[in-house]
């Protein structure tokens, strides 16, 4: 499918399910999905709750593994990794972001931000000073030394989302990450993926309940029972969700 | 190594729990080495006691069992032996209540300086010993617990024989360790004679003193040969060995303490144990993100670990230096006074503090383990799957 002029796709998902066995019950979280996302896209997954966001996010980001289909993420073959090469492919291709418990209580948000450099050969001083370059994109740099308990929700998922970017990764992944949030939080929070995706290039996949996320998004892709929607049903749940939201967010309106 | 920051941090986030738990690790790291001075502490005592080139021959069937006076002839012809005194025992109550309170022998005063070069007996007191058929030699601390003075005359009455005896105190062995009343044992034998009996013909210790240590248990070997096939067969053994006879009793009283402290260490590593799993548990959705964003099993494993190791080690470590100063502080307090001399035997040694250390390492291991494999092992999703 890929000709001179497209892009490889960063994430390439071919018909990718998953279920759970729940004591008698069978859950089908995921029925067989396929799809690309292509490099520089910020993508949205809406759906009800339960509809399987989080397992399809999870199987994106390398967390999770699919029954069935192939997944090609960051140029890997996932199905072929093991939970630890997983984990090791994780730390050097994706930033991840999710609703709560983003952030260790007793480090400092410089120390946080560090923390998947750990995992890096890069000594104290190089870690130091990336921790602080992402804290000062996401616009913390006046907050290195704070500690997450005197951050507010916003600040604390700014931090989280400065970790995520910390290690220059592939794909930015986030779970919800306005869920816990008010109004006005939840929009910095969205335009600042935005201006990552702008000035930075990012590849962002994002799980959200939040109509306002309309205006800041190129795809929206929704899900319902565990099915990728799709054609008519798709643009209901799209007009539905616009309809949510009071009507006064554009489809493509976004800077 | 990375980790340690991220380890301490941990550490410092429930101070009250940590310095909880760090405390009871102390304690128990401190008794252990505490206890472990015992034994050694015990044997210095006895080393102290005995000298390494004497032996005790006793009837093979105990102590209260008597062996007959011509053996102690015998004994003296055995190879190697330097001098040899026989021993019976008084059993004199010098109160009226008729209860022994102290020791007392018969003993044959012409050997004892043989026997007992090491003891401190002034050659006058000896020599005053022997020439008087009525005198008795004491410890110093019988003598100052009676305010006995040499010169004095003492009235013991047996509680075994038919006697009562009135003794001139000719002298005393200055010596903590020797707090027995020695009397001359023809005074006895005569005694026991104007009474119309046999006179004393038998003997229930032999102190021997071999010329030279190597000898020791050659002759030990020899005298128990001898009695083999004769009416009393006896058991020899160095001083040392009798004396921890003796200290028997107390040394089961340390094989308890080391079962108690065993399960004290037990408890330590249950609470520890208990302190990681709940640091574990509650710290569950942190671990959960950390796996996501990709520290692997080993990491978490280690990073968990190492928490508690770092805890228990510097508890332990603290715990060996608490019982290091409580040792100098016994030390201090044996300086000052002769009685609590035996006190100074106890010694924190390199040893021990390698053993404490160690096993402060060790509790720090086993109550890790378990709550850090547990929390490495989930796989990510199930770990996040459980906190959101
Ligand atoms: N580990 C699991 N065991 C059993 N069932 C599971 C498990 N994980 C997910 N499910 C089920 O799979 C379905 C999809 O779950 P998923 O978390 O992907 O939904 P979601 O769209 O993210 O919902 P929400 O908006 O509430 O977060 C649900 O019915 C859920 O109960
Ligand atoms: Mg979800």
């Amino acid at each position: 499918m890929s000709t001179d002029d497209t892009p490889i796709p960063v994430v390439a998902i071919r018909g990718v399910a998953r279920h759970y066995v729940r004591a008698a019950d069978d859950v089908q979280a995921l029925r067989p999905i396929s799809l690309d996302i292509l490099p520089g896209r910020f993508v949205a997954f809406m759906g009800p709750s339960g509809s399987g966001k989080s397992t399809l996010l999870n199987i994106i980001s390398g967390i999770d593994r699919p029954d069935e289909g192939a997944l090609l993420v960051a140029g890997e073959m996932l199905n072929d990794l093991d939970e630890d090469e997983l984990a090791e492919w994780r730390a050097r291709h994706v930033g991840l972001v999710f609703q709560f418990f983003n952030l260790i209580p007793v480090l400092s948000a410089r120390d946080n931000v560090a923390l998947p450099l750990l995992l890096t050969k890069l000594d104290r001083a190089e870690r130091t000073r990336r921790a602080e370059t992402a804290l000062r994109v996401v616009g913390l740099d006046h907050r290195l030394d704070h500690y997450p308990g005197t951050l507010s929700g916003g600040e604390q998922q700014r931090v989280a989302i400065a970790r995520a970017i910390v290690t220059d990764p592939d794909l930015i992944v986030a779970d919800e990450p306005t869920g816990d949030l008010d109004a006005r939080n939840a929009e910095d929070i969205l335009s600042l993926l935005r201006q990552l995706k702008n000035d930075f290039g990012k590849t962002i996949v994002m799980v959200t309940h939040d109509p306002r996320a309309l205006r800041f998004v190129d795809d929206v892709y929704h899900l319902d029972k565990g099915i990728l929607l799709e054609g008519e049903d798709a643009e209901r749940a799209g007009a539905a969700i616009r309809m949510a939201a009071g009507g006064h967010v554009g489809g493509g309106g976004h800077p | 190594m990375k980790y340690l920051g991220l380890v301490r941090a941990n550490l410092g986030r429930n101070k009250l729990r940590t310095l909880l738990t760090g405390g009871a690790i102390t304690l128990a790291v401190a008794l252990v080495c505490l206890l472990l001075t015992m034994p050694q502490g015990m044997n210095a005592l006895l080393d102290d006691i005995a000298s390494n080139t004497r032996i005790s021959v006793h009837n093979k069937a105990g102590i209260v069992y008597t062996m007959p006076a011509s053996f102690t002839r015998r004994v003296r012809q055995v190879d190697g032996v330097a001098a040899a005194m026989g021993q019976v025992w008084f059993g004199g109550a010098y109160e009226d209540d008729g209860v022994v309170t102290f020791p007392n022998f018969a003993v044959e005063a012409e050997h004892v300086g043989a026997v007992y070069p090491d003891y401190p007996i002034a050659p006058e007191h000896l020599a005053d010993f022997q020439r008087y058929r009525d005198g008795a030699l004491v410890g110093g601390q019988l003598m100052e617990r009676y305010g006995w003075k040499v010169g004095q005359r003492v009235t013991l009455r047996s509680t075994v024989w038919p006697v009562d005896l009135d003794f001139r105190i000719v002298g005393t062995m200055n010596d903590d360790q020797a707090p027995f009343f020695w009397f001359n044992r023809e005074y006895l034998d005569q005694a026991l004679k104007a009474q119309g009996g046999n006179g004393l013909d038998i003997v229930g210790m032999i102190w021997v003193r071999a010329a030279d240590p190597s000898q020791v248990n050659a002759i030990m070997r020899e005298v128990d040969e001898i009695s083999r096939n004769s009416e009393a067969e006896t058991a020899a053994e160095t001083e040392k060995s009798f004396f921890s006879n003796f200290f028997g009793s107390l040394q089961g009283l340390v094989t308890i303490i080391l079962v108690v402290t065993s399960l004290v260490v037990l408890c330590i590593v249950v609470i520890a144990a208990n302190t990681a799993s709940m640091a574990v548990r509650e710290r569950a959705g942190e671990i959960a993100i950390l796996k996501a964003i990709g520290f692997g099993r080993r990491s978490i494993f280690g990073m968990l670990l190492a928490e508690v190791v770092v805890l228990a080690t510097l508890a332990g470590a603290v715990g060996v230096g608490l019982a290091v100063g409580a040792t100098g502080l016994l030390q201090m307090f044996a300086g000052w006074s002769p009685a609590l001399g035996p006190l100074g035997n106890f010694i924190i040694t390199g040893p021990v503090i390698v053993q404490g250390l160690f096993l402060s390492l060790f509790v720090g291991m086993i109550a890790g383990i378990v709550p850090s494999y547990g929390a490495a092992r989930k796989p990510v999703v199930e770990a996040l799957r459980e906190v959101f």
